[in-house]
């Protein structure tokens, strides 16, 4: 069964292609990574699903139904733009908002108080919004997305702006809802995250989608003539040799990517002496590589 | 529908809560008791004391009656004795230089003014009396002061001195004053309005009570609608708009905060009609006795019908306040836009005069009719006069199309207006989303 469908989907503003005949399927109980570099219409996508904007042409099918006010209660969406009421207090924001989606009132403040104890809040519970840290509002924030137990979860860049400690919370409560069997997507252009967590991506640019499809099945297909070296020394010559197709060099590391055909047992001979070698690792790409490469070799900033 | 509620009450206990509603509801009617009260209490109490003014009468008849006028009881301190002491100055050394030592002794305080009569004050001058029948000149007596602004002490003193002016005129055309005063004593108009239930004297009442519940209706308009608007753009730029909005329609979301904040007007609105009924019941014995202040009362048809009107104004007046919100990023954006409607709530406030005047011309019956102007102007005929229940129905009933139509459309607005960020919209926008949504 698939928890969200869709089925070429598009949208322009005015004369601008926002989304164009995008489609992909997502598998129930799975972790799905809609990437992309700022602007190739992730948001506008999740809005879409969300029946916030209206697609011009295409269909949703979300936990294979048709996204009506019915089902906004079985899924549960963190918008790009975080907000919450700031002169509430956050045990009423909690009932509130947990009660529009549908939660009876008893039934609320018991996850409240679950949530608020799970994401040490608890001690905040009559204290107003605004007086809450940035970092607090967050999990707050991701407290409403997740209180009402939907089945289908959608984050529109969860980790934004997050410490690394809020960063493994919020990951820690995703896998622990996989495995729950709830639907989690999210969109992001930070690929390390995508890496560790997700079992498909659908990789967006300029509106259209560019590659879909299960993580390592991808990586495989991008093969194994990847090479990362870990180095000491002056390693600029290595540009030179007729195996190479292309490089990131980090300084002290390098992503290497060989020629069809070549092998990285060839490449290696060739440095031995030259630098001094911590390791060599033939691997499949990271998620990195392939991204800059399918968006057109632009550097991709993190916010 | 039950979303809804959860929003009405939101909204609700939220504002309820606010220092803002509980400040204005307990300062509300304090201010407003002010405003009725300390002028009566400032009147009453006496500021004045005796004071001696100089005289120079020049045609020697005026200051003795003049005199003895000043020293009836209506002119005297609650002390009993004599506000107004004269003095009289005769101009030996001339009259210039009279005036220049009156001039000083006024500067020095030791006279608060003096008068100077002029010999001819009391001539039947032929060239008044045939030029302006229907106004004629007024003989100039001077009153000359350091301050001439107490318009009290000037009115007290020129009737006496016009009392005598003309008694002394009458006496020599041979005439007997108190016969002549009997003569042209003046009659008055004593309204009396006629409804259906029967005839009651009216002293203007009715008049200050129209003025002061159209004003009402108008300043809650108003106040209340800001209140949503402000809302709105609250909700806009904290941008939990989006949150609330994966949970429930746009609709919804606005219907719940228009209702919300109106329940919060009528709770308001009750508080302030116990507060009204108790101040009318016991307060009275606070206003001090011959303040001539008689507590208004409300007929009941007119209560209903203040209650009715403000809320389809309400309603009608919300909606594009809820719209204008959500067109706007910041309050300051908001200001141009609110412009318009705040002149449909300005315009029946400047015909209500007319309104009063002529309650059934045709005109006022038309521009009760129309339905940004009918919760003051239908409501303010109501007051003056029972127009035919027709009419009332009529108006009440384009009202609540209006506000339909008005809902639909300004939900459209609302729908898309909430989540745009940045740029405002041009009407043509506004006109292609109500169109194409």
């Amino acid at each position: 069964m698939n928890a969200l469908e869709i089925e070429g989907i598009s949208k322009k503003f005015g004369d601008f292609n926002a989304v164009k005949k995008l489609s992909f399927e997502i598998p129930a109980g799975t972790i799905y990574g809609l990437l992309g570099p700022n602007g190739a219409g992730k948001t506008t996508t999740i809005r879409m699903v969300m029946n916030i904007i209206i697609p011009d042409e295409g269909s949703i099918k979300v936990l294979n139904r048709r996204m009506d006010e019915e089902m906004k209660e079985r899924v549960g969406y963190l918008p790009e733009d975080r907000g919450l009421y700031p002169k509430m207090k956050v045990g009423e924001l909690l009932l509130f908002l947990a009660e529009i989606k549908g939660l009876k009132g008893s039934d609320a403040r018991k996850e409240i108080d679950f949530w608020l104890e799970r994401f040490d809040l608890s001690d905040w519970k009559s204290k107003k919004v605004e007086e809450l840290s940035r970092g607090m509002q967050q999990k707050l924030q991701f407290i409403v997305t997740v209180i009402h137990q939907p089945e289908l979860i959608i984050l529109d860049e969860p980790f934004s702006g997050l410490d690394p400690v809020n960063t493994k919370l919020f990951k820690d409560i995703m896998l622990e809802m996989k495995k729950k069997g709830r639907t989690i997507v999210f969109s992001t252009h930070r690929m390390e995250q995508v890496e560790m967590i997700c079992d498909n991506i659908c990789l967006i640019n300029k509106a259209e989608r560019v590659l879909e499809g299960n993580l390592s099945q991808i990586k495989k297909q991008y093969g194994k003539n990847t090479v990362i070296l870990d180095y000491d020394g002056e390693a600029d010559f290595i540009k030179d040799f007729p195996e190479i197709e292309k490089i990131d060099d980090y300084g002290k590391f390098m992503e290497i990517k060989l020629k069809e055909t070549s092998s990285p047992q060839d490449l290696l001979p060739k440095l031995v002496g030259k630098i001094s070698i911590n390791k060599y690792e033939v691997k499949e790409p990271t998620l990195n590589a392939i991204f800059i490469e399918k968006v057109g070799g632009k550097e991709v900033k993190d916010e | 529908m039950s979303k809804i509620l959860l929003v009405i009450k939101r909204e609700y206990i939220q504002m309820v809560r606010t220092k803002g509603f509980i400040i204005g509801t307990v300062l509300g009617p304090v201010f407003m008791i002010a405003l009725i009260v300390i002028p009566i209490i400032v009147s009453s109490v006496s500021v004045e004391k005796q004071e001696t003014i100089g005289v120079v009468d020049l045609t020697n008849e005026i200051f003795m009656e003049l005199d003895k006028k000043l020293d009836h009881k209506d002119y005297r301190l609650k002390d009993g004795s004599r506000r107004y002491l004269l003095e009289k100055f005769e101009p030996s050394a001339g009259i210039e230089e009279l005036r220049r030592e009156l001039r000083e002794r006024v500067l020095k305080k030791k006279l608060s003014a003096y008068i100077y009569i002029p010999e001819d004050v009391l001539e039947i001058g032929a060239r008044e009396s045939a030029v302006r029948e229907s106004e004629p000149e007024e003989e100039k007596v001077e009153y000359v002061s350091d301050h001439t602004t107490d318009f009290e002490k000037l009115r007290a003193l020129n009737g006496a001195l016009n009392n005598v002016v003309i008694e002394k005129r009458l006496k020599r055309e041979g005439l007997d004053p108190q016969k002549v005063a009997q003569y042209i004593k003046r009659v008055g108009l004593q309204p009396i309005k006629i409804t259906k239930k029967g005839e009651e004297k009216d002293s203007g009442g009715t008049f200050m009570i129209s003025y002061i519940l159209a004003l009402i209706i108008y300043m809650a308009i108003l106040i209340y609608g800001q209140v949503i608007m402000r809302g709105v753009i609250e909700e806009k730029s904290s941008r939990v708009v989006e949150v609330v909005l994966s949970s429930l329609k746009p609709f919804q979301l606005m219907m719940g905060k228009i209702l919300g904040i109106g329940a919060v007007g009528l709770t308001q609105f009750s508080i302030w009609t116990l507060f009204g009924i108790g101040a009318s019941v016991y307060g009275t014995s606070f206003i001090p006795a011959g303040a001539n202040f008689a507590m208004p009362s409300i007929p009941a048809h007119v209560f209903v019908y203040f209650v009715i009107f403000f809320i389809l104004g309400y309603f009608l007046f919300g909606t594009l306040y809820a719209a204008i919100g959500s067109l706007v990023n910041s309050e300051k954006e908001a200001q141009q836009l609110v412009m318009p409607v705040t002149m449909f709530l300005i315009i029946p406030i400047m015909l209500m005069i007319f309104i009063i005047r002529a309650p059934n011309s045709s005109l006022a019956v038309f521009l009760s009719f129309i339905p940004f102007f009918s919760p003051i102007l239908m409501f303010l005929r109501i007051t003056v006069l029972i127009p035919p229940f027709g009419q009332i129905g009529a108006s009440i009933v384009i009202l609540i199309l209006t506000i339909l139509l008005m809902i639909w459309l300004t939900a459209k607005i609302y729908r898309i207006g909430i989540l745009m960020y940045g740029k405002r919209p041009k009407l043509t926008e506004i006109v292609r989303w109500i169109r194409y949504s």
